[in-house]
């Protein structure tokens, strides 16, 4: 995993380098585990889909995450496969 | 007829299940797999229906997800009866549309209506009924609203027959069109077989062939998306278009769930209310209810001073009826004794359910399993292993096979292998009748700390376990995390009840059984010659002689004691954990009519040596009942005595470790 960077808004990068309450929109996937990447699009992880980090667990993961009306938590590393553009 | 029931987890499914049945259900398996299965008739009809497992979508990766796919196509459903949470409706929609493709008739059953307008969502049903062209009914499953409406629709056929749905652009729609066409006459579900051809379904890969592949690769191409990519997108985007019009949302700012967030997930606090939580649902259940129901139910069975007690007076009874010593011993030191010695837990049995219970439909549990996921993930575990771990304080049995939601097989393997260390509800008679004896009024605190211990354990044994066997590798962890809401007393009621009464059936059963077979191999001896106490000595029964034989095994955790009745008694944990506690007083019973501590035979232990010996039977193998079911759950049996021997090694040292410090004591 990478080190951690803020991202400012326009900014692209991985989901899992988001903080607390930043929104952003879904770019793209890389991740070669096929259970995982059809999981998340089920999820509604889909292309151009706006996500915001609600909440951070105590330990600094996984994280709840606000999509389509709902949350969902998922780890960091699993995050890291998703491409976002920060949007505010 | 046969009714499915399909819905997301958490949507409430169980819940209208129960009310759509009442109490006509049969619980079962999935033929090949350790699924659920439940039937049931619809209350005042005789329409079948079936729970599905709780899943998001019909993909193949998980076996819930297979289990429903093939149930509709192989069990001829004649109505998909889909349950939606109406406060995520988007993503329950999503599940719809795969449904909807089977071209079987499908009702929807709008569940949680009762919480919409707190949420700030309004939702126009007959909109959404024309679009989806499926006929939506509101209800709540919790408060039963509507489920008679629900009922009479599914029973007189009033329902909108299903209509072919278009949700793909026309593209998308012609590609499917023509894949369709391409098959012969005998295959069934032809619209869904052709979008799984285009996802690349794995199952479906059979009815594929060269010119469908191109026309799908320029699909894709053109969308820039591979096929499973695109329908999940199109999906979402039909569903998108068709809310928009039909659902208003006002944004909730800091709604309740948020503000108690802040609290019980934060960075600091967030642990050492976690800690506090538990530490207060055991000092209820040992501390504050054990010390008043425990000596006042053995007073029922076994009398005291003020309480003539049932065993004395059946005793009484017997003799004064001309019945023989052998017979009245056999009903009050063997019978009342044994099966009186494990209800004597019943209250702290309902009151640590209870609390379970409370934190679960509260919504706290999963933040638990939330917060926990970084610290189990380092230890080769789940955040979802909280889910065995805590069901597992009851009994292993459905603990061990609740880790099939765990997605990751390591991960699954792991947990499998080490619920059966959480003190389940069979080892809380031990830890109850062992602390409240020697540690008095900080008992509550000594039962703590050995779930303490446990879990600690379990994280230990975990990373070495993961360390040595199953390195380098991937695990995902995908939850949900549900909205606070106070704990609804019917399921909270049900649950206690259901699991107390399980408890009292193995109290009328096995440990029933057992405490005669106990009586009577320590009220004989090998000839035969019945032991009373003054010419015969327990010490010559046969159970002594059994209990001799692997005295040494229990030598350090007794402290340098050789007791063939503490022995003979921890290896009835087997047959079942609470066994113990009965076999110790059956014996205590036989040999000088005595409780266990008052008695002779038990007179060594000291307040370190018990809690050694609790220790070891809290760590040692567990009953037969657990042993199988992680045969089942592994598949195998040699992962199964490679775990009982990992367990009752463990166990074994632990337990011996502490012991050896009043060896040293004493010396």
């Amino acid at each position: 995993m990478q080190k951690f960077k803020t991202l400012k808004v326009g900014e692209e990068g991985h989901l899992s380098d988001l903080k607390r309450g930043q929104r952003c929109v879904v770019l793209n996937f890389h991740n070669d585990n096929n259970a995982l990447r059809r999981r998340l699009l089920d999820m509604g992880i889909t292309k151009g889909v706006i996500i915001e980090i609600k909440k951070i667990a105590p330990l600094g993961d996984p994280i709840d995450i606000s999509l389509r009306g709902y949350e969902l938590c998922l780890r960091k590393e699993d995050m890291y496969g998703i491409d976002i553009r920060v949007v505010e | 007829m046969i009714v499915g029931l399909y819905g997301n987890q958490n949507s409430g499914k169980t819940t209208l299940f129960n009310e759509l049945t009442g109490s006509n259900q049969k619980v079962g398996n999935w033929p090949g797999v350790t699924i659920e299965k439940k039937e049931g008739r619809i209350k005042g009809s005789d329409i079948e229906i079936v729970d599905l497992p709780g899943i998001y979508s019909l993909s193949p990766y998980t076996l819930e997800e297979e289990v429903s796919r093939k149930f509709l196509f192989e069990e001829k459903v004649d109505v998909i009866l889909n349950i939606i949470d109406s406060t995520s409706i988007e993503r329950s929609l999503y599940l719809s549309t795969q449904l909807l493709e089977t071209g079987i008739d499908t009702v929807i059953a709008l569940n949680m209506v009762d919480i919409l307008e707190s949420h700030g969502i309004n939702i126009d049903i007959d909109k959404l009924s024309d679009a989806l062209g499926v006929t939506i009914i509101k209800i709540s499953a919790k408060n039963g609203t509507n489920i008679d409406n629900l009922i009479s629709t599914i029973k007189e056929g009033n329902y909108k027959k299903n209509s072919n749905l278009k949700i793909y652009p026309n593209d998308v729609e012609k590609l499917i069109n023509e894949i369709s066409s391409s098959f012969n006459e005998s295959i069934d579900n032809k619209r869904f077989a052709s979008v799984k051809i285009i996802e690349h379904d794995r199952a479906f890969q059979i009815l594929n062939n060269e010119i469908l592949e191109s026309r799908s690769q320029d699909i894709e191409k053109k969308y820039d998306m591979d096929g499973e990519q695109l329908i999940a997108s199109l999906r979402y985007q039909f569903i998108e278009s068709i809310l928009k019009d039909s659902v208003k949302r006002t944004k909730r700012e800091n709604t309740i769930t948020d503000k108690l967030d802040k609290i019980l997930l934060n960075k600091y606090l967030a642990i050492p209310i976690f800690i506090v939580i538990m530490g207060l649902v055991y000092l209820l259940t040992v501390g504050v209810v054990g010390r008043y129901t425990v000596d006042l139910i053995d007073s029922l069975f076994n009398g005291s001073s003020s309480i003539k007690g049932l065993g004395p007076l059946l005793e009484e009874l017997i003799l004064n009826a001309g019945g023989s010593p052998i017979s009245a011993s056999l009903v009050s030191r063997g019978i009342i004794a044994g099966v009186g010695a494990v209800c004597n837990f019943i209250p702290q049995i309902i009151v640590l359910f209870t609390l379970l219970a409370i934190l679960e439909t509260s919504g706290y549990m999963s933040r638990i399993s939330f917060f926990l996921d970084r610290v189990f993930h380092k230890f080769g575990l789940s955040g979802k292993s909280l889910v065995p771990f805590i069901v597992g304080s009851g009994c292993s049995v459905p603990a061990i096979m609740s880790c099939r939601t765990i997605e990751d097989k390591d991960e699954r393997h792991l947990s499998i292998l080490l619920t059966p260390f959480i003190p389940c509800n069979a080892k809380l008679p031990i830890i109850v009748l062992f602390s409240s004896f020697f540690f008095g009024s900080s008992s509550w605190l000594v039962s703590f700390s050995l779930y303490l211990i446990a879990f600690l354990i379990i994280l230990l044994s975990g990373y070495i376990l993961k360390k040595l066997f199953y390195k380098g590798h991937e695990s995902t962890f995908v939850a949900e995390l549900p909205e606070y809401k106070l704990p609804s007393f019917k399921y909270v009621f049900k649950d206690v009840y259901d699991k107390t009464l399980a408890f009292i059936k193995r109290a009328g059963t096995i440990i029933f059984i057992f405490s005669v077979i106990i009586w009577f191999l320590s009220s004989f001896t090998w000839r035969f010659e019945y032991v009373d106490g003054e010419n015969i000595l327990i010490e010559n029964s046969i159970l002594a002689s059994i209990g001799n034989a692997f005295s040494w095994f229990f030598y350090f955790i007794l402290g340098g004691n050789n007791s063939w009745a503490a022995s003979v008694s921890a290896i009835q944990g087997l047959v079942a954990k609470e066994q113990v506690i009965s076999s110790m007083s059956v014996i205590a019973k036989v040999s000088d009519n005595e409780a266990i501590f008052n008695s002779q035979i038990f007179s060594f232990f000291t307040p370190i040596t018990a809690y050694a010996y609790m220790v070891f039977n809290i760590f040692s193998a567990p009953c037969i009942g657990a042993i199988s079911t992680m045969r089942k759950e592994f598949g195998n049996y040699k992962d199964m005595f490679k775990a009982v021997l990992f367990q009752t090694l463990l166990a074994w040292v632990l337990g011996s470790l502490i012991g050896l410090v009043q060896l040293l004591i004493s010396i």
